[in-house]
């Protein structure tokens, strides 16, 4: 069964996300900072990762992701993005993927619809159900 | 709620240039273009706010077009499209009912998250009056001004800043030469000789790893640790397509995030149509996705769409990319592939390259030398490829050469050309480097 390794501060999105991604067959760690996430995706050697941008101290989600790229094992592990920064601090600009600054691979605004989500996840884990 | 046959919502070059198409080619239909903005400058003109026009309200996008071609336009937001309802909302509380619709919504500018991105006095290039106006105001008490990115955007910006004179500019790129996306090295570097003559520094093969200083931006670290002091960065690496009212309604997008169309610039709805910076784009050469995002495609996107409305008239052969730029009075154009990233798209190619005077005999007044390399694929003698300096007349000349691009022209068929000739305006007949250009390709052959 493929591990997700959901990395966000916020309770309510975890236990939901948790729910769903159960529900569609998949097993689910959590981490609710950027410290227990990088922990995690050592510890828990997840198939996928769900990483949120802005956590207690700021935008550290990016950087997050800069530093799972940056071991070479987890170079392939896939990353999806999901951020509430566009529509919180009502920026006129957009992040997008991108090798150098922001190596995801994917990029969604939250809310994603659930069904969205899962489409995406097996998309990348190459799950044809 | 009201009624409209066609609405349009954007009106920047696609969304202008959809409205203005489709009253030609639909004169009775009623036409409703919805903008955000209530001033539009005109994208590719930014850059010269900042030096040469003076001001972003000499930049602007007339609305003159619009009332003679009696279109309506509203200035508000469309919040959301009801595909089932064929209407939209908007921010001012109108409802308004379409028989067809163009998306036209375009593109925001990219912001890379490097650490420090949020800090003050860090700009990405905004179409967007106000916003260009704070940073022109910004400008006037900058000192060290650093520009990430050594494309167009970056290049234009920092020779218009420079103008100012009183500004340290300096460009960071990450790959070795600026403009390298749309030349080859040898363009490039002398673009980048230009630029450093007129005192724009230029750091290449640099990456910026993160922007310094404490509420406010100190300078930009790059990757060999050097500090760069600046007290404004600019950042100009590119936009993403402006979609969420597309993905909200349901529509799909394509490889690239952008709304997909198929060729006739129809999306998914068969009532919508998407044209523009916010459209997903293929490449003329080999049907790949393309990112490419430029008010000249926008335009042809547009003159696409506007006339589809009603009736499939024109499809769409893939994007070419044609760009042209000029530094000071020398100008550099270029339309299709480069020899580097054609060899990179597995192309086996074939090229040439003719220089000279671009009038003659050279001693006539205006002469400028002039250059012109053809990249061909090698068994084919197809043109896919034509980049060029010299003055002002090979922003023009690259357009000639696209065209023979887009009607696949091969190493013959340009050696053939039917040019006109002038001693006042153009290169000799005998020495025209366009088609000794090609007449050099074919000896590279043998």
């Amino acid at each position: 069964m493929p591990k997700i390794l959901v990395i966000d501060d916020d309770k309510d999105f975890q236990e939901t996300t948790r729910i769903v991604l159960e529900k569609s067959g998949f097993q689910v760690a959590a981490a609710y900072d950027s410290e227990e996430g990088l922990q995690k995706v050592q510890t828990e050697s997840p198939d996928l990762v769900i990483l949120d941008v802005m956590m207690p101290s700021g935008f550290e989600g990016f950087e997050v992701a800069r530093k799972i790229r940056e071991e070479l094992k987890l170079m392939e592990l896939p990353i999806v993005l999901l951020t509430a920064v566009h529509g919180v601090k009502k920026v006129p600009y957009r992040f997008a993927p991108d090798d150098q600054w922001l190596p995801v691979d994917y990029f969604y605004d939250k809310p994603v619809a659930p069904d969205v989500l899962v489409a995406k996840i097996k998309e990348y884990l190459n799950i044809t159900q | 709620m009201k009624k409209t046959d066609v609405a349009i919502v954007g009106g920047s070059a696609a969304g202008l240039t959809a409205a203005i198409t489709a009253r030609r080619h639909y004169p009775d239909k009623k036409i409703t273009l919805i903008r955000k903005e209530k001033l539009v400058p005109i994208p590719c003109g930014i850059p010269y706010i900042f030096g040469t026009v003076g001001s972003a309200q000499k930049n602007l996008i007339p609305d003159t077009p619009l009332e003679k071609n009696k279109v309506d336009f509203l200035i508000d937001e469309v919040t959301e499209i009801n595909r089932e309802k064929r209407s939209l909302k908007t921010k001012g509380g109108e409802e308004i009912a379409y028989d067809k619709l163009i998306i036209a919504t375009g593109s925001l500018p990219m912001m890379p998250p490097i650490p420090g991105f949020e800090k003050e006095n860090v700009y990405p290039v905004f179409k967007d009056v106000d916003r260009l106006g704070a940073m022109q105001e910004k400008l006037k008490s900058s000192k060290k001004v650093v520009v990430i990115g050594g494309g167009f955007i970056g290049v234009e910006m920092s020779d218009e800043m420079n103008k100012i004179g009183n500004l340290d500019v300096t460009i960071c790129e990450l790959l070795p030469h600026c403009l390298q996306l749309a030349f080859d090295a040898e363009f490039c570097e002398e673009a980048e000789k230009l630029l450093k003559e007129r005192g724009v520094k230029i750091l290449a093969n640099q990456k910026v790893v993160s922007i310094e200083g404490d509420k406010k931006v100190s300078g930009v670290k790059l990757g060999d640790g050097t500090v760069l002091e600046a007290d404004m960065v600019i950042i100009g690496i590119g936009t993403v397509p402006n979609i969420e009212l597309a993905k909200n309604a349901n529509l799909r997008l394509g490889p690239t995030g952008s709304i997909w169309v198929d060729r006739t610039m129809r999306t998914i709805d068969e009532n919508i149509f998407s044209c523009g910076d916010c459209t997903e784009k293929f490449s003329f050469f080999g049907g790949k996705p393309s990112k490419l995002r430029l008010a000249s495609i926008a335009s042809s996107e547009a003159r696409i769409a506007g006339s589809n409305l009603f009736g499939i008239q024109r499809e769409s052969v893939g994007t070419i990319g044609v760009f042209s730029t000029a530094i000071g009075d020398r100008a550099f154009a270029e339309a299709g592939m480069t020899e580097n990233f054609a060899k990179q798209q597995g192309y086996e190619v074939i090229t040439g390259a003719a220089e000279g005077p671009n009038r003659h005999p050279g001693s006539m007044p205006g002469m400028a030398n002039q250059k012109i390399k053809l990249i061909f694929e090698k068994r084919t003698k197809v043109l896919i490829g034509a980049q060029m300096m010299g003055d002002h007349a090979v922003g023009e000349l690259v357009n000639a050469a696209s065209a023979c691009i887009q009607h696949k022209m091969t190493i013959d068929d340009i050696s053939c050309f039917q040019m006109g000739t002038h001693p006042a305006l153009t290169a000799s007949p005998v020495a025209y480097q366009f088609v000794n250009a090609a007449e050099s390709a074919l000896l590279a052959m043998s």
